[in-house]
């Protein structure tokens, strides 16, 4: 089956570094380790694992970090080679009782995947994204789908997922609404975990796919007093506007706005520019993870308040004394594990799926390309704000019709 | 050979094309055969002795008033008042008028042996100025006898004890003024009257007063009301500072002196300016277009720089010093006698060139609010009886409108311009939803007092001040103006004045009558 | 981003620790009224001085004051040792008064400073005493040390440059005379020459960084002799300082009008005091004669521009 399949080629990898560096993200894949390969689908580690044939995968931020070779090497030994890119993936059982069922997946490989009994506390409870065995089981290791030897991904024809992983589709959902869920429940655990409370006031710094999903959670889940988005590109602060910010600025005028959101104070003002305020937002949304946004996050939130990171991260560097003197909490958030909600106890897929529905977030999905076009794709993916798109998928469905339905 | 009057040139196939101003430049447009150019009065003589007059002035008041000297002893509290650096346009050349007269007040006091004087800048709600502009003004040697020993203060309208109630005027609204200025034996306003706005009760009430007192009538209902405020006799803010202002010489004595200036506007480089253009000689013509040539090489910032440092030779012609409304009257109509330019009939049109500078910009920069007060504000509102333009026409105004502020003089200006402006245009809906916030924002309020910014209630009265004209006309062009700024503020951008004369068809049709006013140097239009 | 020498280096260059248990003296500054400025009457000394004096300060004087000097007359038939006791209201003063005295005084001359203001740190008494020549002089009372200090140098024939008020006008008018001048004058023998210095604040007043070029006119009066017959020596330096002061405020009333009537009105004994009227501050500094303003003139811009 053609697969696009990442080796372990160091001087590949420092030639899509060096490519990135001088020619911006994404201009590494031609030289880079990412290759369009004639594989053996995988086979099935052990029973409770399933075929499954994507229908439609998406590149993410943490892929395009992968191929750009940005990736911190913190990941190194929970990525093993050569794996298959793709795990926001919606696909067709291949088969089994269920056959053709459409499901979309739950990548992190827990205990429950890797076969690990007694599974870790964090996994009994239903917080896979805490899963404490990466590394162990009967799989390689690998934290998640996409970045695993023996499970394949969704860039590929075919993959084989865990029993745990499935969540089925429900049928009024289209193939593009379901890609987004995935993305969308990072989102939905990002604004949960932060745990926003009524009349607080909230910042979101960047408007790619999560900053704009998150902006989405944040309107329908917590009742934000004031959303203030800060977006790069017309199309960005378009749609978030419509997902619910009240106000979207520009980079440049955010310690204006910012001032404004909470009525506060500016500190150290040189020649009538803002750069530091007394207060500022209770809770900001770091959705870039730069050491400028940082920087940005930590002069923008009020004393006591706090910043959540969302998305990975590069490796930063950042003066800290602002977050020591102020005693701000800097939370990461990573993936989706299960959630509480107003009195329901649910994974959050399910709250994610709901809000899919809800907000229609399908039209995030602004372009698809075969996997022969992955060149394109990546380039695409990466330039993203650029050229006005905001989630780019590879799309697997051939020779069979063409669903419509969302951007 | 005396001063001619102000006229109207019809403009005919003969009519060389008529200097418009445009920011920190010129066009040289060719107006359409049969409009109107409204064309200020030739600058009247100015005082020959201008000391003396000052002198005679303070010991012969007009209205129910003692000499300066009789109403001046030992021991008292004595407070002088001027008008900030709003006023004159462009700055004096040295020595000011208000140098003039303070230190005739001051020799005054000197000899009748008093101690306690304090001098107060009547900012209101305008910006504090800096030391050199404050030098300006008043002169080295008040300034150097004052400043050192902290008697020389501006007026803090949110310090919250320097201000004091007064009480109510029968239509309740609050009078509150600075508290200095109201427990004086003597409070001395000395003004400067450029234009029929200035002046009168004016000067106290509104600029020694607090926030909460100028809000009673600068408002979108009061200005609505006024038509136009440059006629204080069918102006709804003059009646309410009237109101005030009686409310306010019930407590204290005040002795109000004011000045008129000659229409000598523009240094002689410049002469071209201030003379017709069928009349300009070589050296104007010379001038003029190598002048303009020159400023569309020239960066922005230097070109700010230079008009910004232009010095007008404009001179006192008249000082009235004594009560209040009898000095009002005299001073008003040596202002009429000045500036009207009488004129029958509205037009479907009316265009007007913009300059530099504004009451709000001076030693600044003219940022696209500004922009819209001035043209629509202050230049639309230059009518006595009925506006240039008729109900439901078109007012075309000329100028580069940049989409910049300046952060220092006026941060709350891009906040307006950013987020109030983006949702809505209309000034009802904006003073109902956003003045509140603005105007007790902690951090506007925290730079008004101790930095040199325009309060954060004072972009809205920019606004307040267009109301009446957005209110009349059916459309606002913009000709040479940054699009996004012009759109932001609902008027259309054009190119040129054809295209504009064009986008106008829409709204008055096809072979519009057209009104052309050619200022600065200003003059009042007195239409019938 | 520390820098690591090499061992060898470091023990050279970083001083060792003191042992804890061995007391350590404080270290002795000399500085104040105990600067000891014998080294700058040395011959190399003055040699050097008179170099900086003649060749640079001198010129450089003249080119900001232009200075106007008169009454030169009135030092002619003196020798040895004067105390010039003259008004203030600048730093300029000194630089003024020097360079404007006849060479053969400016030679052997020392100015008394303020010991709290030009001596209390070790490069500021240097550079005093080295350009100026200065001594270091308590303002207020008159210091033992000081006093035997100065009173030997006129001994020897060196001449006093002093200012009795004690420091720079506040408000452009003159201060009362202190008694040091007067003491010293009184217990060496030695005349007072009042001088006055008119228009040197508008140059460089108390208080502002910027120096504007101006026109100074320093006069010179007649020297005064203590009285030798008195009754009480402390009484008779007060009144002999505020006869000097009187000297220093007919020089004053010559400068502003004309030296008629300033004699006429030093005859019917009218002559404006130099301390001013009592009045409020504005007052007084409406007052102030022309020259004795800050700055008659307009000065340029606000440097802090917004483009």
């Amino acid at each position: 089956m053609k697969a696009l399949v990442v080796e372990r080629l160091p001087q590949r990898f420092a030639a899509a570094r060096i490519a990135a560096a001088v020619l911006g993200s994404g201009s590494g894949v031609a030289v880079g380790p990412l290759r369009l390969l004639e594989i053996d689908p995988p086979a099935l580690p052990a029973a409770g694992w399933r075929r499954l044939r994507p229908r439609l995968a998406g590149i993410c931020g943490s892929d395009l970090s992968t191929l750009d070779g940005t990736s911190s090497r913190y990941f190194e030994p929970i990525v093993t080679f050569p794996f298959v890119p793709g795990h926001e993936v919606v696909g067709e059982l291949v088969d089994g009782p269920d056959a053709g069922a459409r499901v979309v997946i739950e990548p992190v490989l827990g205990c429950a995947a890797r076969g690990i009994e007694p599974p870790c506390a964090p996994c009994a409870s239903g917080h896979k994204d805490r899963c404490e065995n990466l590394t162990l089981g009967h799989i390689h290791p690998g934290l998640q789908t996409g970045y695993c030897a023996d499970t394949g991904g969704g860039w590929s024809e075919e993959l084989v997922v865990h029993e745990s992983q499935l969540r089925p589709v429900p049928d009024g959902l289209s193939d593009e609404a379901a890609v987004i869920i995935e993305p969308t429940a990072c989102a939905v655990h990002a604004v949960l975990r932060a745990d926003v409370t009524q009349g607080e006031r909230v910042i979101v710094l960047g408007a790619g796919t999560l900053g704009l999903l998150c902006v989405a959670a944040l309107r329908q889940l917590a009742l934000p007093a004031a959303l203030l988005a800060v977006a790069r590109h017309p199309v960005q602060r378009d749609l978030a506007a419509t997902l619910g910010a009240d106000q979207v600025v520009a980079e440049d005028d955010l310690p204006r706005a910012a001032r404004r959101l909470s009525a506060s104070v500016a500190v150290g003002r040189k020649e009538g520019r803002l750069e530091r305020l007394g207060g500022g937002a209770d809770v900001v949304f770091d959705c870039v993870g730069s050491s400028a946004s940082l920087a940005q996050s930590l002069a923008v939130t009020r004393p006591g308040g706090r910043i959540v990171l969302v998305g990975m991260p590069s490796t930063v560097h950042v003066d800290l004394a602002p977050l020591w003197q102020r005693q701000v909490s800097l939370l990461g958030t990573y993936a989706y594990g299960t959630e509480e909600f107003v009195g329901r106890v649910e994974p959050t897929f399910t709250f994610a799926t709901e809000l899919v529905a809800a907000a229609h977030l399908e039209r995030l999905v602004t372009a698809r390309y075969p996997l022969e076009r992955y060149e394109d794709a990546v380039r695409h993916a990466a330039n993203a704000g650029k050229r006005g798109a905001v989630k780019v998928a590879f799309d697997l469905r051939r020779n069979r019709s063409w669903q419509t339905g969302g951007a | 050979m005396s001063p001619r009057p102000g006229f109207v040139l019809e403009v005919d196939r003969s009519t060389p094309p008529t200097l418009f101003w445009h920011g920190e430049g010129f066009r040289y447009e060719q107006l359409p055969v049969g409009s109107r150019v409204l064309y200020p009065p030739e600058p009247h003589a100015a005082l020959a002795d201008p000391d003396a007059t000052i002198r005679e002035a303070l010991e012969n008041p007009l209205g129910d008033s003692a000499p300066l000297s009789a109403l001046l002893f030992a021991g008292m509290r004595l407070t002088i008042a001027f008008d900030d650096i709003s006023l004159p346009l462009p700055p004096m050349r040295a020595p000011d008028a208000r140098q003039r007269v303070i230190e005739a007040v001051l020799d005054a006091a000197a000899q009748a042996g008093v101690d306690d004087v304090v001098l107060i800048a009547a900012l209101a709600l305008h910006r504090r100025m800096t030391d050199d502009e404050l030098r300006h003004i008043l002169g080295g040697r008040v300034f150097d006898a004052f400043a050192p020993s902290g008697n020389l203060l501006q007026h803090d309208a949110e310090d919250p004890d320097g201000v004091v109630h007064l009480g109510v005027t029968e239509a309740e609204e609050d009078v509150e003024i600075n508290r200095r200025a109201a427990e004086s034996d003597l409070l001395v306003y000395v003004n400067i009257n450029l234009v029929a706005m200035d002046g009168g009760h004016k000067s106290v009430a509104t600029g020694l007063a607090s926030y909460n007192s100028i809000r009673h009538h600068h408002n979108v209902r009061t200005m609505q009301h006024s038509r136009s405020f440059m006629d204080m006799h069918h102006s709804e803010l003059h009646t309410s500072n009237w109101r005030m202002g009686r409310v306010i010489a019930k407590t204290v004595k005040v002795f109000q002196i004011e000045t008129t200036l000659n229409l000598d506007t523009f240094p002689s480089q410049f002469g071209y300016l201030q003379r017709r253009e069928w009349e300009w000689k070589l050296r104007d013509r010379a001038g003029f277009f190598s002048t303009k040539a020159a400023l569309e090489r020239t960066p922005v910032a230097l070109k700010r720089e230079i008009f910004q440092s232009i010095r007008s030779p404009h001179a006192l012609t008249s000082v009235q010093a004594g009560e209040v409304e009898a000095v009002h009257a005299s001073t008003l109509d040596n202002v009429h006698r000045q500036q009207l330019v009488p004129i029958e009939g509205q037009a479907d049109i009316v265009t007007m060139g913009l300059p530099y500078i504004c009451p709000y910009n001076v030693n600044s920069i003219m940022n696209p609010l500004l922009v819209a007060c001035l043209g629509l504000g202050y230049f639309f509102n230059l009518y006595r009886g009925k506006p240039v333009v008729r109900e439901g026409g078109v007012a075309i105004l000329s100028h580069p409108t940049p989409w910049a502020f300046h952060p220092v003089h006026h941060p709350s200006y891009i906040d307006f311009f950013d987020q109030v402006l983006a949702e809505t245009t209309d000034p009802l809906e904006i003073e109902a939803k956003y003045e509140q916030s603005f105007a007790t924002d902690p951090w506007y309020i925290h730079l008004y007092r101790t930095s040199h910014a325009y309060h954060g209630v004072h972009p809205f009265y920019m606004w307040y001040w267009c109301a009446h004209a957005l209110e009349h006309l059916s459309q606002v062009i913009v000709v040479g103006g940054d699009r996004k700024a012009v759109r932001r503020m609902g008027f259309r951008p054009a190119t040129s004045l054809a295209d504009a004369l064009e986008i106008a068809e829409d709204s008055v049709g096809r072979e519009p009558t057209l009104t052309h006013l050619h200022l600065p140097p200003l003059f009042l239009a007195d239409v019938s | 981003m520390s820098l690591r020498l090499p061992s060898a280096l470091d023990r050279i260059l970083r001083p060792p620790s003191w042992p804890a248990n061995l007391e350590r003296m404080p270290r002795v500054r000399h500085v104040g009224l105990h600067y000891d400025t014998e080294w700058s009457r040395k011959p190399a000394a003055r040699a050097a001085r008179r170099a900086v004096q003649e060749g640079l300060l001198a010129p450089l004087t003249r080119l900001v004051t232009s200075p106007e000097i008169s009454g030169l007359e009135h030092l002619t038939p003196l020798e040895g040792a004067v105390i010039f006791a003259g008004n203030h209201s600048s730093h300029l003063d000194a630089g003024v008064l020097l360079s404007a005295l006849p060479e053969r005084f400016r030679r052997k001359a020392v100015v008394a400073a303020a010991a709290d203001y030009f001596f209390d740190r070790t490069w500021k008494a240097t550079l005093s005493s080295f350009l100026l020549g200065a001594i270091p002089v308590d303002r207020v009372h008159v210091n033992r040390k000081s006093a035997d200090d100065a009173a030997a140098l006129l001994a020897e024939g060196w001449s006093l440059v002093i200012f009795p008020e004690g420091g720079r006008s506040p408000d452009g008018w003159g201060q009362e005379f202190r008694g040091g001048a007067a003491y010293l004058a009184k217990r060496c023998g030695v005349p007072v020459v009042p001088v006055h210095l008119k228009g040197v604040r508008p140059i460089f007043p108390k208080g502002s960084g910027r120096l504007h070029p101006g026109h100074v006119e320093v006069r010179f009066g007649d020297a005064l002799w203590p009285e030798t017959a008195a009754e009480g020596r402390g009484e008779d330096a007060r009144r002999f300082a505020a006869r000097v002061e009187g000297a220093v405020a007919e020089l004053a009333d010559e400068a502003e009008s004309d030296w008629w009537s300033a004699r006429r009105r030093a005859a019917a004994g009218e002559t404006p005091p130099i301390r001013g009227p009592e009045a409020a501050a504005w007052r007084r500094a409406w007052a102030l004669p022309e020259s004795a303003r800050r700055d008659a003139r307009p000065r340029s811009r606000s440097r802090a521009k917004p483009w």
